[in-house]
This record gives C-alpha cells, structure tokens and sequence, in this order.
C-alpha cells in the first residue's frame, strides 16, 4: 500500500481544489458548535472551508443522507404525465469520514441494490471517493474496535488519513485513490519510514482510546442461536419515548415510507425516513398489527441489526458508532443490548 | 447537505434547537442540535418530522376573499386595503372596543408584540388576547400573585438534578417529551423520588413512588391535604416562611379542615397515601413541582396554581436550583405571546394597562395619546361579545378557536354573527373558512424572529426557505396593516429592530437584541446589556419582595355528572399530535401513527355498555355530540372516559364546557359531564 502525506495546511486547498471536479462534502462545524457533513458550496467556498473541522468528535447525523435524504420526491405527476425527479449521477468526494461510517456506507450501498437497483440511492451514491480521517478522540459512547468498524480501517476505502502533529499521513486504499493523489499530486509529500512508524503510533493510540469494550461477537452468535430475550426487551420497550432517533440517526437504517402530496390532479411521489418503532410500520388496511406489542417492536430493531442483516450478509447493522444512545432522549443504546446479551 | 439553518422547533414549549435543511427552496429534513442545552442530539417524534407540513401543496399561497360562498383569489393590495378599511369602518361606527384581536403562540415574539401595537396603539383597544387563556392564564395570574412573577421557576437542565419530582396534570412524556425523558432518566438512574397525581394514569405513573388518582376537579382539596399534613407534622420550612414569606397564619387557618380523612372523601385519594407522598415532598431537598393544562383548565385553575404556590413556599422549594414550581408551557412560544404582552390587561412585561406611568411611556415610545387604560376582552369574552353581536370585527392570526376553543358550536355561531373576520393562516383552517379575508403566512422555516420557550429561553428562528408562493411573515402584514391605517411607527425592516423596541419597552427583556441570541438564546430576566440571564426565579428575594400564602377553600367543578350525563369528560393531547391537527396531521408519519380521534373508557364501564375496542360510539354533553372509536383501557378511571381535541371529525371540544375561572377566563376543559351511547 503507497502511503503519502498531507501537510494539515494543505487540507483547504486540496478540498476547494477538488470540488471544481467533485461534489464535495466535508465536516462543517456551525456556529452552534454542532458539525455536519455539508456539501462544499462552490460560491461560498472560502467561507465554508473556514470552517472545516476534521477532529470532530460527533456528528449527530451520518452521511448516509447524502445519499439518503430524510425527505425526496421520487416523482412529480400532473394529471395522467408522470415527470421523473431522479437526479442524474455525479461523482462525490466524501472527505473526513469516520472509518464506522464508511463501513456503514459500504453497507448501505450493497442494500440498496441487493434485491432490486434502488436508483434514487444509488445515482447518489454509485461514482463516490471515500476519504476516512481517522478518529482521534472517540466518543464515550463509541464502540468501533468491538465491532472492528475503526478507528481505521485495513479496506474499503479509497483514501485513509491518520491524524499526526501537523500532518496527515495517507493511505491509499483503491486505484480510485492513487489517481486521486495523482491528479492533486501538488498537494502530497513522499512519506518516509518515520512517518509511517508516526502513523503506526497514533493508530494504536486512538484505539485504546475507545473506552467502550464489549463482546460484539457473543452477543451476534447468542441471538443467533436463542430466543429473543423477551425480558431485556421489555424493559427496553417500557422506557422508550419512541421519538425513532435511534433509527434515524442510525448509519445503516435504510426504511423509508412513501407517501402522496396531492392537489387537485397534480402533486408529488415523496419518500421519508421511517423507524420500525412506529406502531403504523406495520399497521395492515384491516387495522390489525402483526406487531402490536411495545417489546416486539423494540425486538426488531436489535434483531434486525445485530441478527437478521448478520445471518444475510455476514456482516452485521450495527458499526459501532454509538450513535442511538447519543440521540436517546432516555439513554437507550445498542451496546446496552450488546453487553446484555454478552454477559454470562 | 446543501444548506442547513439552526432554529427552534415549533411544537411544544421545550424549544429544542433544531437544522432544517433545505435544497431548491424546500425544506427536506430536520435534526437535533448536538450542543443545544435543550435537545442535546435528541428531539421527539414531531420535532424529528418537522420538515414535512412546510411544503404541503395545500399551504396558503394567495390571499383570499369571501365570495358567493367560496373564495376567490385576489392581490395582497386588495386583500391588505380590505382589512385595514373595513376594522377601520367598524372603529368608527360601533367604537374601538367592538373590535377583537386574537394573536398567536406559535407565533414570534415579534409578531406577538405588533398585534398588541396594532391593537393597542392603531385601533386603541385593549381587546387582545391569544391562546394562553385556554392553556396558562392560571399560572400567570396564580403565580404573579403569589411570588410576583407567573413563569416556570427553574430550568429544563435543572431536573437533571432533583431528588423529587412532584408531577401533576401534566402527561410529561406525551407532551414535553425532552421534559419526561429527563424524568425518566433521573427515577431510573439515579434513584430520584416521583410523585404523580393525575386522575389518568399517565406514562409516568409506573415510574412513580407514589401514584395518586384525584378525582377530576379535586387539586385544591390534595393540595390543601398534604399542606395539612405537612404543618401537623412539623415538616414546614419554619425559617424561609419567617424570612421570605407572609400570610402564614391563614393558610393554617384554612387548611385546618383538610385532614387526609377529609380529602379521601373529596378526592378518592387513600388517606396513607397522601401523607406519605406529602412526606416524602416535604423532606426531599431538591423537590421541583411540575404540572401543567390537568392543574389550569378548570374553573379553579387560579385556586389550583395559588394552592401548589402554597406548598412550594410552606417547604422553602422555591429560589434554589432543581427546585420551584414548573408550569410547562404548552405552545412553543406561549410564553413568549404572554411575555411581549398578547393580553388584554398588559403591555410587554406585565406591565398593567391600568397604570398610568406603564401607559405614558408606551404612548410616549409609539407616538400615540390617550392608550385606553381599561383592560380588554379575554379570548372567551370575545366569542361572547361576537355572540352577544357586540364584537363585530376580528382579527386573528395563527389560531384556530373552532376546534380549539370551548363548546365549538358556540364559536362557530359567534365567528357567523361577525361583521368581518380576517385570519393569518398557513392551512385553509376550519376557523379561517370563516374569515373574509385570509392572509397566506409564512411558516415558522420562513422567516426570522425569536421564541420563548418553557424555561424562559429567548431563542432565535431563522429563516431556512423563502415565504411559499405569495405567502408573507405575520411581522410584514401586520405592519401592512396598521400602516395602511395611516399610523406611521410600525415600519422595521427585520425583527431584530423590534426586539429592539420590546427591549426598550420590556424590563424583563431588556438587555435582549439579536445580537445576543447566538448560538443558543438567553433567559429572562435580563435587564440590561451585560446581563447573562435567570436560570432560576426568585434566589434569595421573590420578585414580589416577600411572597404570599394564598390558601384556597375546595369548589367543585362546574358540571358534575348526574343520571343523565353519568361521565365526566377530560380532554387532551396525544404526543403524536399537536393541538388542532393542521401541521400534524400533515405530517405522514404522525398521522399514520394516530390517524383518527377516539375515546378512552375503563374496561369496567366498557362492560356495562357493552362497547367493545373499535366500536363507534356517540358522546354527548349538553352542548353537542360527536361519534367517535372505543379505546378500551385502564389509563382511565371507571366513570371517566377521555378525548383527544386533534380531530376536526371527532372533535372533542364540541362537548366542552365554557365555564370558565372567574379571575383567569381559563376554560374548564378538565371536567365536564358526557353521556356515552353505542351506535
């Protein structure tokens, strides 16, 4: 694998540089204090590089709805004319994701065209460079060396920055990547045997960082293997408020509803996110629930997650971000589950 | 994401500080702010899905005009010059008092304050009002008269910290869900006390030490009860009652009769009971009252809020962080409505319209004479007055009294008997169908301004999108307006230049500007310029200097069941739903949640009638009926049933009772008399 470097001052640069080429996102911290990952607006992009933050600790919502928008319009129609809204594809540069994310856009990506080509996502998604910048300081509620989802990672990638004093060093991790390089060759430094033993230091460094440990294989294969433990469950379901944040902020929660806005005879086909906590999720025209029950509701979301999409696809939903405890109104997260379920 | 703004949700009094992004001048998503002290990562189900009602197709977009029936599509010159002449018209022929001025919580501070101006300064009535009266017009006269200030004591954060949680008439979890989460989360994690009295048995009842079911209408007997308890045990703050409070003595006085042998009588709670959930009030520390519309809407709201003010005082509760009497506001800006003076007795602040130097400097800032110093018509006084045919022109922004207000037949009628009606709306409402005129307004993703949230927080909007089609702020009409009606100080060309006014005007608000409110907003009181805000009211002195005991003697609700009307009817909200339905049930998924009205019944009464879960059923009351589904549950006691007032179909308020409490005109929406029939 060709490592490079990356002067730290050379980041704005390289980004205003490539979004003349790309569609570029990057994390943008508000004046609020809250980072998001925006796409940099060409007209205004000194002001927004400004405020560029790559040592983000969080972003409360994940990149998947760069490709997966809370809200779209699949299509318009006017009486019987059906008018297409689906956007052409373009090639995105996705720069300063965590590693956890990338695996959940890795995930996502093979979703939304494993049963049937979702083209909405995936003209969104399709012609896209991956840059990760390594977590530094990872969040209390994160997990990602438990889920081996981060805080790097050895594939998947297409470029791969480790954060040392006053520089990056780059890994490449595709051909993507290594053209990529090549064409903002200017930007890039030969890296030399110390930065990379640099490199090697600060990686280890941000994994025993992560606080949070579990035994994420465990708990995969004793759900696998047993019953729902209905009584963990239970206690969930009695304690959640069932505001759906934990699936909407979820990097690997695709569900969505679709719904009609019409007037007179012309309107709009939109879908939006959905979680499969909602009661109507699964409310059938007759008015009977097949999942009707709070615990059963609260049961598919962590079967699914951990279990159903582990024994589909060998990998499982959850990367480990942490994410759903973050946003839980009452301190419900996923590794609660987890170290339940592990426990002896 | 293309482009993401910071504001304020606009459901609940929470004020969570949510982005809305926007792309091609449509809003398409909406999410928490991480760093915001309220929504920290998190926002509830209608916060989460507050991106979806801004675009609907059927949003106002073009000023209409009453026309053989239906309505017609005109220009806003014509729309604006109509408005201004015809409440011009009927100042001049029946006097400035036949005409009313309904303004808006979920309105801005801003716009709340110019309808205030508009009515006060322009047309020179004191008829202005909005619907604080159906929610808070108790606590604000009940706790302006007891410790000199009608707001929440203490601050959302602050429950993070309580040892006890006494939580009454107020469904925290359903209605300020980022209130109950941290209810939830400090009884579970950290082993804080909860009381719940609440003839419903609300989420928070199984969290509960102590869950204690009054009998509906029964607040002032309870309260009376543990305070009763509370002195024969000695438990009573006996050094803060000395310094910091008055009028002792008589509140022993009157609750001398109120032993827990007595309440159990009045109010079905058992007698161990409530001693031992007075106890427990009395010995915690950090001991924070929370209550809401179950306390207020009843025709002893004010007696209710003045009786827990009592209790708060007796233990020295008030005036310390994680402590106090908490009113949740309902409204995301009801608040705010009040605070910038949307009543018919107050100018911004509180101050009376019937003091003469409050009423000098304000003629002397609006360049007007002669402001009327008599307070006006209060929302329920309005529809009476229209009824009565001595209101004859109304103006209301952002509300819909048809489904909202008490015994909708009645505002219907009233709404019919006026001579005009202008309504500022979003949604072709069911109370602007009446209207003569209707003014397409901005969402609250449209424009600038701020809102002030449950805890005092004066917080910024901003604008994310462009006013749909022609649609305008209420700011910029309401200026059209009073402008139009030759009056020359209502220009500003941004809302900060208002805030700027109501700072000047507003000593609770008046070191507020704009430029002040980034990131997160401030809390009031803030005087001056170099004031950080009031986390919490009353440290060391009450606004009032020393505050006073007001006991209270127990008086039932005004209609009680008897042979004919055997249940008594308690209304309410959903958390799926917010009030009158016209941005929720727009919202996909919270309509798909709870798409249609329904009642709660007891299984044991369920029984008797012979109903069944999913049945039709008719509920009537003396003043109308509606048909609607049976939700067969324990959550209600027998002889009680309960509806939601979302539901235009089904609506409950066709049932209520307009009686109303005679200090505060709060409706008793808590207590009624149905009867209920299978169909």
């Amino acid at each position: 694998m060709k490592v490079w470097l990356l002067k730290k001052d050379n980041v704005k640069a390289l980004c205003a540089s490539a979004s003349g080429r790309w569609e570029t996102y990057v994390p943008i911290e508000s004046f609020a204090g809250d980072v998001q990952f925006m796409r940099l607006n060409n007209e205004k992009k000194e002001l927004f590089l400004d405020k560029l933050k790559l040592d983000y600790e969080s972003l409360v919502v994940p990149p998947k709805v760069i490709a997966f928008p809370q809200l779209e319009s699949l299509f318009k129609f006017q009486d019987e004319k059906i008018i297409e809204t689906v956007k052409p594809s373009v090639k995105r540069l996705l720069f300063g994701l965590r590693a956890c994310d990338v695996k959940a856009i890795l995930f996502m990506d093979d979703f939304f065209k494993r049963n049937f080509e979702d083209i909405y996502y995936l003209n969104r998604s399709t012609d896209k460079l991956l840059v990760i910048v390594g977590c530094k300081h990872p969040q209390e509620n994160c997990f990602c060396t438990s889920t081996k989802t981060g805080p790097f990672l050895e594939t998947g990638f297409d470029l791969q920055l480790v954060d040392t004093p006053n520089r990056y060093v780059v890994e490449v991790g595709s051909k993507k990547g290594e053209e990529f390089v090549s064409s903002y060759r200017k930007f890039f430094d030969e890296a030399s045997k110390d930065d990379v033993e640099c490199s090697r230091i600060a990686k280890h460094d941000a994994e025993e960082a992560v606080s949070l440990r579990l035994d994420f294989e465990k708990a995969i294969k004793r759900l696998c293997e047993n019953e729902p433990p209905r009584q963990m469950y239970e206690k969930i379901a009695e304690r959640c408020i069932y505001c759906g944040g934990c699936l909407y902020v979820c990097p690997t929660c695709s569900c969505f509803n679709v719904f009609d806005d019409v007037k007179a005879s012309s309107g709009a086909r939109y879908r939006n996110w959905d979680a499969c906590v909602f009661r109507g999720y699964t409310r059938e025209a007759s008015g009977h629930n097949p999942r009707f029950e709070k615990w059963i509701l609260t049961s598919r979301r962590y079967e699914h997650k951990l279990k159903y999409d582990y024994l589909t696809t060998g990998m499982s939903g959850c990367v480990g971000c942490g994410r759903c405890l973050s946003s839980c109104p009452v301190n419900i997260g996923i590794s609660q589950v987890i170290e339940e379920v592990s426990k002896e | 994401m293309d482009n993401l703004v910071l504001t304020t949700c606009p459901f609940c009094g929470c004020g969570c500080g949510l982005y809305l992004e926007s792309a091609n001048g449509m809003i398409v998503g909406s999410y928490p702010s991480g760093n915001h002290p309220v929504s920290k990562g998190a926002l509830c189900v209608k916060g989460w899905n507050a991106y979806e009602f801004i675009n609907k197709l059927d949003r106002l977009k073009v000023p209409l005009v009453k026309s053989n029936g239906g309505f017609k599509e005109v220009g806003w010159e014509e729309a604006l010059a109509t408005v201004s002449k015809r409440l011009l018209e009927i100042k001049e022929k029946y006097g400035a008092d036949a005409l009313g001025f309904l303004s808006s919580a979920k309105a801005t501070n801003e716009e709340n304050f110019l309808m205030m101006k508009l009515a006060r300064a322009v047309f020179n009535t004191n008829n202005v009002d909005h619907c604080a009266r159906l929610c808070h017009a108790s606590t604000v006269a009940g706790l302006a008269a007891t410790f000199g200030s009608g707001a929440m004591t203490n601050s959302i954060n602050e429950f993070e910290d309580a040892d006890l949680f006494l939580v009454t008439g107020s469904d925290t979890t359903e209605q300020h869900p980022l209130i109950g989460s941290r209810i939830i989360n400090a009884v579970n994690d950290r082993g804080a006390g909860l009381i719940v009295i609440d003839p419903r048995k609300i989420e928070l009842a199984k969290y509960a030490t102590f869950y204690l079911a009054q009998n509906n209408g029964t607040d002032v007997a309870w309260i009376n009860g543990m305070v009763n308890v509370i002195i024969k045990e000695g438990l009573h703050d006996r050094e803060y009652i000395e310094k910091r409070t008055e009028n002792f003595e008589q509140l022993k006085k009157v609750v001398e009769q109120y032993t827990p042998e007595y309440v159990e009588k009045i109010a079905g709670i058992g007698r161990n009971l409530l001693i031992q959930a007075a106890r427990l009030y009395a010995k915690s520390k950090k001991a924070m009252i929370v209550y809401s519309m179950g306390i207020t809407q009843h025709t002893t709201g004010v007696d209710n809020v003045k009786s827990l003010a009592n209790l708060a005082m007796l233990t020295g509760h008030v005036g310390f962080a994680s402590t106090g009497v908490n009113p949740l506001r309902g409204q995301n800006n009801v608040q705010g409505a009040c605070d910038v003076g949307a009543l018919p007795n107050v100018f911004s602040g509180y101050q009376k319209v019937a003091d003469e130097a409050a009423r000098v400097k304000f003629e002397k800032i609006w360049k007007v004479k002669n402001l009327p110093p008599k307070p006006g018509l209060t929302v329920t006084e309005i529809f009476n007055k229209a009824l009565e045919g001595k209101l004859k022109g109304l103006y209301i922004m952002g509300e819909n009294p048809v489904i909202s207000d008490p015994d909708s037949t009645h505002v219907r009628k009233a709404l019919k008997k006026l001579e005009f009606l202008a309504v500022n709306e979003i949604f072709l409402s069911d109370t602007a169908q009446y209207a003569d005129v209707i003014l397409p307004a901005a969402s609250f993703a449209e424009k600038d301004g701020t809102f002030t949230n449950t805890e005092r927080r004066v917080e910024r909007i901003r604008q994310a999108i462009e006013p749909v089609g022609q649609a305008r702020t209420d700011w910029e009409i309401l200026c059209e307006i009073a402008t139009r009606c030759g009056y020359k100080e209502m220009e500003y060309d941004h809302p900060s230049k208002i805030m700027d006014e109501i700072a000047e005007l507003t000593p609770i608000y008046g070191g507020i500007s704009y430029d002040r409110l980034d990131p997160f907003g401030l809390q009031w009181p803030c005087p001056s310029k170099d004031h950080p805000g009031t986390v919490y009211l009353h440290k060391d002195k009450f606004a009032k200097g020393k505050a006073t005991f007001m006991p209270c003697v127990y008086k039932a609700a005004d209609e009680l069941p008897d042979d004919e009307y055997t249940f008594v009817l308690s209304t309410g909200r959903v958390y799926w739903h917010w009030h009158t339905g016209t941005m929720t049930r727009r919202t996909s998924t919270l309509d798909r949640e709870v798409p249609a009205g329904y009642v709660e019944i007891n299984p044991k009464d369920a029984e008797k009638l012979n109903i069944q879960k999913g049945d039709r059923v008719k509920i009537s009351s003396r003043r109308g009926q509606i048909e609607t589904q049976v939700l067969v549950t324990e959550k209600v006691k027998e002889g009680s049933v309960f509806v939601p007032f979302h539901f235009r179909e089904a609506a409950a308020n066709v049932l209520t009772n307009p009686a109303v409490d005679p200090v505060a005109k709060i409706p008793e929406y808590k207590v009624c008399a149905v009867k209920i029939e299978k169909i």
